[in-house]
């Protein structure tokens, strides 16, 4: 079972609120507090809490750990202001000295970086194909496409790994099903943010009307839910997520992939595993399907020619490229 | 036979700050998860989840709370959960969101999992102990978590201090 995952966390220049937020989407402690009195089941014990242990420089924990296991720091570029300079992803151990380890497991949590593009003109995406070595730098690479034709080319020709849902405002267009279709195909999930309709009821309205007109295109498949969260208070866990999408229109197994499996396929898609460059090969969907499901296998064919390029046995933690 | 069947959500409160504990009261709970319902469902939603629903029991040292609610309207509920965002009680607000731990169809499927997850938590706890008496405690704790015929009324009622190390 792919573990759970929450492809949207924004990264701000806070880094101690960023190391809060990162805790309590891996550890399950919450703050202080006296030690509990008698349990009504049978005795269970007093379950104390105190502070972490962490390491030097986390300051005590606010929130309990919610239970996912990678966490994608999000940075995002907006073309309409002035021209910025993609700078390079900066690397999550040097952020994090310790990374908090995911409840239930002894494993640290995994921190990808991720770009996200808000493109609202066509030669906003040349920066995207051209190979400006600073965007491969970054696991997932994902546009926000402001207008049907940036979406249909976002569908069909750009190079990214998730194609993100405007939440906040009525869309300005209307799904078509060749270019959702055509992507489905690509391998490219679309996202959604759940801490808007946590925050207000209007965004509420908005994004429940917006993911009920992509499911009825998309029948649910390639959607991946994500939270925004800027505090640790607006993030929710994996199981609470997978009812949110409920409310979006998905079935109960498509939204529990929502926040699982089809989280993994992204952060493969994105080109994590060694020895492959995401320029000029392509794991064919059904492959990327068959990975999430037994991570054992893994076939890698090239996108010109049917020959399989690389066949082995891989780990369940497929380690960074 | 014709018999009700409810569903049975096992929840924790997770809040900021530490004296935010002391918003942790039944009623505010109740009152908490009814206006998250009605704003996201409205007066139907509203009804539906009200025809069975209550706050069973309720821990505000550890922040679990277990709802009950009928069958049928157990997924209006769940999906409601995550839109509550603050508890209030006798004018106290404290800005918390819950976490479902467990659904079960009876309070005692509930009750496992909790004792299993309660002794998940000590052992957790247990690693990150600084000295030997806190660590004797929770082995003792660890090793007293079962699920007794008659329900035991014993609990460890240790007062132990925080370590809140920074």
């Amino acid at each position: 079972m792919a573990g759970f995952a929450d492809l949207n966390v924004p990264q701000g220049p806070d880094k101690k609120g960023l190391q809060s937020l990162l805790e309590a989407a891996a550890r399950r402690e919450s703050g202080s507090g006296a030690a509990a009195g008698p349990s009504r089941a049978g005795g269970a014990g007093a379950v104390r809490r105190f502070g972490p242990a962490g390491g030097g420089g986390c300051r005590p924990l606010p929130a309990v750990l919610v239970g996912y296991s990678a966490v994608a720091l999000n940075h995002v570029i907006d073309f309409k202001e002035k021209k910025q300079e993609i700078a390079k992803p900066v690397s999550p151990s040097e952020l994090f000295p310790s990374l908090p380890i995911v409840q239930g497991t002894s494993k640290q949590l995994k921190v990808l970086t991720r770009l996200t593009l808000v493109v609202s003109d066509p030669s906003h995406c040349n920066l995207l194909r051209s190979t400006s070595s600073n965007i491969r730098l970054y696991d997932i690479i994902a546009v926000f496409p402001k207008t049907e034709k940036l979406f249909h080319i976002a569908c069909t020709t750009l190079d990214v790994d998730l194609v993100c849902i405007n939440v906040t405002e009525k869309l300005p267009f209307y799904f078509r099903r060749p270019p959702v279709n055509m992507a489905i195909d690509r391998g490219i999930y679309f996202e959604l943010l759940y801490t808007p309709a946590i925050k207000d009821s209007t965004m509420r309205r908005y994004t429940i009307s917006n993911a009920i007109s992509l499911m009825q295109i998309c029948k649910g498949k390639n959607i991946v839910i994500s939270s925004a969260a800027e505090r640790p208070l607006e993030l929710r866990g994996p199981y609470d997520v997978a009812n949110l999408g409920l409310l979006f229109g998905l079935s109960e197994s498509e939204a529990k992939a929502a926040v699982s499996t089809n989280c993994r396929a992204t952060i493969l898609h994105g080109g994590c595993f060694p020895a492959v460059c995401a320029d000029w090969l392509a794991v064919r969907r059904v492959e990327l399907r068959f990975w999430a499901q037994t991570p054992e296998l893994l076939l890698v064919y090239s996108r010109n020619s049917e020959e399989c390029l690389w066949g082995g046995v891989h780990g369940e933690e497929a380690s960074q490229g | 036979m014709v018999r009700f069947k409810n569903r049975y959500v096992l929840c924790e409160v997770v809040a900021e700050e530490p004296r935010g504990r002391h918003c942790i009261e039944d009623r505010a709970v109740a009152t908490a998860v009814r206006d998250a319902i009605a704003r996201a469902y409205g007066d139907y939603g509203l009804a539906c989840c009200s025809m069975s629903f209550t706050v069973k029991y309720l821990n505000a040292y550890t922040g679990t709370v277990l709802l009950r609610c009928r069958k049928d309207f157990h997924r209006l509920l769940c999906s409601a959960l995550p839109l509550v965002r603050q508890l209030e009680s006798r004018g106290l607000r404290c800005p918390c969101f819950l976490s479902t731990l467990h659904v079960g169809g009876t309070i005692r499927s509930c009750q496992k999992f909790l004792i299993q997850h309660n002794r998940r938590q000590l052992l957790t706890l247990l690693q990150n102990c600084t000295n030997e008496e806190e660590r004797q405690r929770i082995r003792q704790s660890v090793l007293s978590c079962s699920l007794t015929e008659g329900q035991s009324q014993s609990g460890d009622e240790e007062e132990e201090d925080d370590t809140e190390t920074d």
